[in-house]
């Protein structure tokens, strides 16, 4: 297959869009070629989070089964891995161990719920179950101007699930679940696929679908009236989907000049595109590897990637211990946790995910840019919202990367339940670049992120 | 019942007044007489400290027009407490006139409510084609064969389970942008431009690969062990429709299955999935036959030209006929005779690429017609082609205006494409993104309606064909005449008989009793170290075909719980340990006397999915018997829900019910568990992948440890339940009306893709009435509801 090299020097670029004005995407090959306009500020601000359920091992500090207790011994700079972390401790420096952080609203919540609202904060009860947008979104609108895609939504299971079983860490401005995509090659192809290798089909076709739009916008808008009210409600979402689409289509148009990121023969090789959940260790890398190269590339900055989820029986999630050679399912090992053997067969499930994480940071920390990594320039969140399973307190949470965006790492912090999570958040958003004083049921800031 | 005098009951019904919300006085008697039983007697679980079930009593809304949730709460409570299940029986009791007025004063503020709304609520939310329906309706429309869904994100179920509910389907900007490009790779591919293609012509009497991957001989004569394969290395199209011939023999066994002809077409080296399968065939005769098998290549793994290990694009036939047993070892590359299986001789296969009888396709002119047509007048052309197709996609009557302004866009667009077919693709796409097409709509004010004929054909196939009107149910809507109940009854039967009518069995049985999961739970290794993963699908097999067969004969539904008989096919039957049972068909196969296995306790599929894959799950299985069967799910564990203290060595030599047991001495597990566990615990002879047992096994290292099994408990109201058996009989003697109401409300449910609401109550009172009256004969329920009211009102 013929690869086109596009080593463009920035003047050329711009010349080429006909003058049109575009807010450029950072590109790390042009970085190369004019060195001097790269600096610090330069460099894109990504952030991205990561979700497991069920929560994690904790055997009591002075048990037998100590070294499977999620959470470092000891605290501030002094501290210690047990097992379950180990696979992390080259990232030492790159990272700190929250701990006593929850939603105050999740903690009302049903033991199995609060999936939802890991990076939304939000209430929700059978009675009630609207949603509010997730922080990654309010990220992602700062800066959607600026990428060929605004935020990468990931899942295992794909799509939105139910709610307080949701297979989505994702919500938009309306609290509305957004789908998460969970086939490794249609998000290749939608991220890094040529798309139509003809740009004159394919400029012809986008101008169509933007006419196309209008017209079924309009078609719609009257459909509506007739409906009754219960129908326009829910036909809202039909609205608002072609309103968003509309949008993408000028997005697209905008962004048709400008060449699909060039992948690296060595990361086309390194991908298993037909990987699926029946595989976990491979499924999870993949998608590791993705987000990776939409942040490498510049394709977004914001992803979200809900490992596993509460929705038990019914997830393709729910049985990767089992194919990983475990006895239990996620739930199932999760329960194990106060039973002696339960403890360290879960605890090595969670090593098992470090492993995994591990690997997503060296990723990040192997590609070069500005002056530093990509690594030092995203704001990573890893972690669940449950502590033991069913219970909505003291979730385990890593914050990773992000020292050339203020954070300051190599920490165990144990903070008190008195600061809300949201907090948490505030802080993200201000380090993302996105200047924020309240988020959700945020207090204030969580300034220990910040200072040494 | 005439459908214009349901007609005339709706006027006569709706021009009484709706009785207005509670009025000021029904609010004084509520604080007066009502709020202070709850705060004496219920407060203290559902109150500000404790809301036991996440329900709060002393600020639940009386408001009911406002707080819709409230009135289901209110009528959760209303059951609660004419089941006697509130207060739990170590409680402070209510007295008589405190439980007379606490339910009385509930039982008529939620009769006001529903007398107040049901006009207005109860409807079938304006819903969504779910993957299944549009996939099926795609196909119908546009006549080609392509995975239409396989970009679209999984749909959300509801929270009862179904995948077809209105409003628990979401649209996003995710979803349209992927339907829009599904509908033009769909339309390029059907609508065609320019020439004919080079048509390709191959034959082939024996394989023509040197070397091959795996551990498999070539040859003409198949057994397990051997393929045929037939290439072609470059003179072959990239997309089109296919077809392939098969000549072949074959050789039968007594006392052994067919042989299975399994065709496939590919291949793909560099990536994981080598080939994808076009059909695979039981052969139950040894005489040479010719077999027709179509398809279209771009569905297939295809080879890359030029990529380094490029052998062509290949077409592969097996039988994959295999007993289980041992294979034997290949000698210099051949593998010996096994006389006890079946063989299929290849004579030849032809294959044909791009296949069409003319140019353009049958299935272009289908849609826009031939392309002389065109030529003259290209807006005449459109119109002529749109009117067609238009209600065909929108499966209703189609204004001139609407056709206008499809018209309007192809004229808009047409001067931006080189071809007068890219234009019209641009424009069946926009009918294919819009939402007459994704949607089954059904305009309505606020004031209930009853259907038009076109939305009953909609609502009728789409409940038992998961897919759009065929041509006679649209021709019966078009004239109105499906409107005539007799009319309706025959189409019910008609629609019914069609083998179509099998995806409604497999959407509804899939959606109803959870048997997705069978294919979620991971089977134990160390626990079944043979488990064939393929028969999975078998053990859903048998639940699917027993309830299609119970469907197709109008029997009672009853055997849904104890019958006498089951469905097998080979593998099943080999699990189940029945001999004499050849081949991959289902057929009903009478059980043994001491065989506890009739009915859907005894399925394996239901068994497994609520299993761990190594052992029984008595609380899964309790709680799917109590939502799936009886409608009446126990609560989902509460926040902070304590776990044992299973740190004590002795727990583990316990068995699953003293376990449970133990589990129960804390009150905070007791109140729910009590009228949980027992509904499990009697299923307790049945292991993980359905098999009876005397004896639990529990590993230990590398042993297993024994245990007697104890199927025996007891439910909270004193009733012993003994086993399986013991439990069928008391769903039979003691449950047998609450399970009728339960299927009814299930099936209801799937019929109107909503969730059901108070208002319903008295329909699904109905239907289970005529339901009982009726034998529990299952065909004729699904007519019932399909004649009801509520499904012929929107």
């Amino acid at each position: 297959m013929a690869r086109k090299s596009w080593h463009l020097n920035r003047r050329t670029f711009l010349m080429g869009t006909g003058g049109v004005s575009l807010a450029l995407p950072w590109m790390e090959c042009m970085a190369d070629a004019a060195p001097a306009t790269a600096s610090a500020t330069d460099s894109p601000r990504r952030l991205c989070a990561m979700y497991w359920g069920f929560g994690i091992g904790l055997p009591k500090e002075d048990s037998e089964h100590a070294n499977w207790r999620w959470f470092p011994k000891g605290e501030g700079r002094d501290f210690e891995f047990t097992d379950s972390l180990r696979p992390l401790e080259c990232f030492r420096d790159d990272l700190t161990v929250l701990g006593g952080l929850s939603h105050p609203n999740g903690r009302k919540m049903g033991g199995h719920d609060t999936g939802d609202t890991f990076l939304t904060g939000a209430f929700l009860n059978n009675q009630y179950l609207e949603n509010t947008i997730s922080v990654d979104q309010v990220a992602a609108a700062s800066v959607s101007d600026q990428t060929r895609f605004s935020s990468l939504v990931l899942s295992t299971d794909g799509g939105v699930g139910e709610p307080t079983r949701s297979s989505t860490l994702s919500y938009n401005d309306k609290g509305r679940p957004m789908p998460a995509m969970h086939q490794p090659q249609q998000i290749f192809d939608r991220f890094f696929g040529a798309g139509d290798a003809d740009s004159i089909a394919q400029r012809r076709r986008l101008k169509s679908a933007s006419k196309m739009l209008d017209r079924v916008l309009e078609d719609s808008r009257s459909l509506n009236r007739r409906l009754g009210k219960q129908d326009q409600e829910k036909f809202a979402e039909y609205l608002a989907s072609v309103r968003q689409i509309e949008q993408r289509v000028e997005r697209s148009q905008r962004w048709l000049e400008i060449p699909r990121p060039e992948l690296r023969d060595e990361e086309r090789d390194m991908l298993s595109l037909e990987s699926d959940d029946k595989a976990p260790r491979l499924f999870m890398r993949t998608m590791y590897d993705l987000m990776y190269l939409a942040f490498r590339t510049d394709s977004t900055r914001v992803a979200t990637y809900q490992i596993t989820n509460m929705a038990d029986a019914s997830s393709n999630a729910g049985k990767f211990p089992q194919l990983e050679g475990f006895k239990s399912n996620l739930h199932g090992l999760a329960h194990g946790w106060n039973k002696p053997e339960g403890a360290v067969k879960l605890g090595q499930w969670d090593q098992f995910m470090a492993e995994q994480f591990s690997y997503f940071l060296r990723r990040l920390a192997s590609a070069q840019e500005g002056n530093g990594s990509v690594l030092d320039h995203s704001l990573i969140l890893y972690g669940s919202s449950n502590s033991t399973t069913h219970h909505n307190h003291n979730y385990p949470l890593i914050l990773a990367g992000g020292s050339n965006l203020g954070l300051q790492h190599g920490r165990y912090l144990k903070l008190g339940s008195d600061v809300p999570m949201a907090n948490l958040f505030v802080t993200l958003l201000n380090c993302f670049g996105k200047e924020t004083e309240a988020f959700a049921d945020s207090t204030g800031e969580l300034s220990e992120l910040t200072h040494a | 019942m005439n459908y214009r005098i349901l007609h005339l009951l709706f006027l006569l019904h709706a021009v009484i007044p709706a009785s207005a919300a509670l009025a000021d006085s029904d609010s004084a008697v509520f604080k007066k007489d009502i709020l202070p039983i709850l705060q004496a007697k219920c407060v203290q679980c559902h109150g500000s400290e404790n809301q036991e079930s996440m329900v709060r009593l002393d600020t639940l809304s009386t408001d009911l027009m406002k707080n819709r949730a409230a009135a289901e709460t209110w009528h959760e409570v209303l059951n609660a407490l004419d089941s006697a299940e509130m207060p739990p029986e170590d409680e402070d009791q209510l007295t008589d006139e405190e439980l007379a007025s606490l339910t009385g004063w509930i039982r008529k503020t939620l009769d006001d409510y529903v007398k107040a709304t049901s006009r207005r609520s109860g409807r079938v939310v304006h819903r969504r084609l779910n993957r299944v329906e549009y996939q099926n309706t795609l196909l119908d429309l546009l006549g080609l064969d392509m995975d239409y869904a396989l970009d679209l994100p999984p749909d959300s179920p509801s929270e009862d389970g179904f995948q077809n509910n209105g409003q628990a389907l979401q649209m996003s900007a995710f979803q349209l942008e992927y339907a829009l490009a599904t509908a033009r790779r769909a339309l390029d591919r059907v609508i065609v431009s320019g020439p004919a293609p080079q048509q390709y012509d191959h034959e082939f009497t024996e394989s023509n690969v040197r070397n091959w991957r795996g551990n498999v001989e070539r040859s003409n004569r198949l057994q397990r062990s051997q393929v045929f394969l037939g290439t072609m290395v470059k003179d072959y199209p990239e997309a089109g429709e296919f077809r392939i011939r098969v000549t072949f023999s074959a050789e039968l066994r007594p006392n052994k299955g067919y042989p299975i002809l399994e065709l496939s077409v590919g291949y793909r080296p560099d990536t994981q999935i080598l080939f994808r399968n076009v059909d695979s065939v039981e052969i139950k005769s040894e005489a040479q036959q010719t077999l027709e098998f179509r398809g279209r290549l771009e569905n297939h793994p295809l080879p890359v030209r030029g990529q380094g290990k490029y052998p062509g694009l290949v077409v592969r036939v097996r039988n994959a006929y295999d007993d289980g047993s041992q294979r034997p070892k290949a000698q210099k590359g051949k593998f010996p005779d096994e006389p006890n299986l079946p063989v299929i001789n290849i004579h030849s296969v032809q294959f044909e690429a791009p296949f069409f009888e003319q140019w353009p396709p049958q299935l272009h002119r289908q849609i826009i017609g031939a392309p002389a047509e065109q030529q003259n007048d290209e807006t005449s052309w459109a119109n002529k082609s749109l009117t067609q197709f238009l209600p065909r996609a929108f499966r209703r009557p189609v204004t001139e205006q609407e056709i206008k302004r499809f018209v309007d866009f192809f004229q808009t667009v047409r001067p931006e494409f080189p071809t007068v077919e890219e234009a019209m693709r641009e424009t069946l796409a926009m009918a294919l993104i819009s939402p007459d097409f994704l949607y089954l709509v059904e305009p309505a004010g606020d004031e209930k309606r009853p259907v038009t004929s076109s939305e009953l054909a909609s609502r009728l196939s789409y409940f038992l064909w998961s897919t759009m009107p065929d041509d006679q149910l649209a021709a019966r809507a078009a004239d109105d005449s499906l409107l005539n109940q007799t009319v309706l009854a025959s189409e019910v039967e008609r629609l019914l008989a069609d083998k179509r009518s099998q995806r409604f069995v497999d959407q509804f049985t899939r959606q109803w009793l959870n048997l997705d999961v069978v294919d979620r739970v991971a089977i134990s290794k160390s626990y079944y170290p043979k488990f064939p993963e393929g028969l999975k699908q078998d053990m859903i097999g048998e639940t699917q075909q027993f309830f299609a067969f119970l469907l197709q004969e109008n029997d009672s539904a009853l055997k849904l719980l104890q019958s006498d008989f089951t469905m097998m096919n080979e593998p099943l039957a080999k699990h189940y340990g029945y001999p004499d049972v050849w081949g991959r068909d289902f057929r009903p196969v009478k059980l043994n006397r001491d065989d506890h296995r009739g009915g859907l306790l005894g399925h394996a599929s239901v068994l497994l999915s609520n299993s761990t894959g190594a052992d029984s799950h008595a609380v899964r299985r309790a709680v799917w018997i109590r939502d799936r069967l009886l409608d009446d799910p126990p609560a989902p564990p509460p926040p902070d829900a304590p776990t044992l203290d299973e740190a004590d060595p002795e727990f583990l030599t316990l068995s699953i019910r003293e376990q449970l047991e133990v589990h129960r001495e804390r009150a905070a597990c007791a109140s729910c568990h009590k009228d949980i566990d027992p509904w499990g615990i009697a299923l307790e002879n049945f292991d993980a992948v359905g098999l009876w047992r005397d004896e639990v096994r529990r590993q230990k290292g590398k042993r297993f440890d024994k245990l007697p099994v104890n199927a025996v408990d007891t439910l909270p109201d004193g009733q012993e339940l003994n086993g399986v058996d013991g439990l069928r009989r008391y769903l039979l003697n003691n449950r047998k009306q609450q399970f009728a109401r339960a299927l009814v409300t299930r099936l209801l449910t799937y019929a109107l893709g909503r969730k059901l609401e108070l208002t319903d109550e008295s329909a699904i009172d109905d239907l289970t009435n005529k339901f009982v009256k009726n034998d529990y004969r299952l065909g004729d329920l699904v007519t019932q509801i399909v004649t009801s009211e509520s499904f012929q009102t929107k």
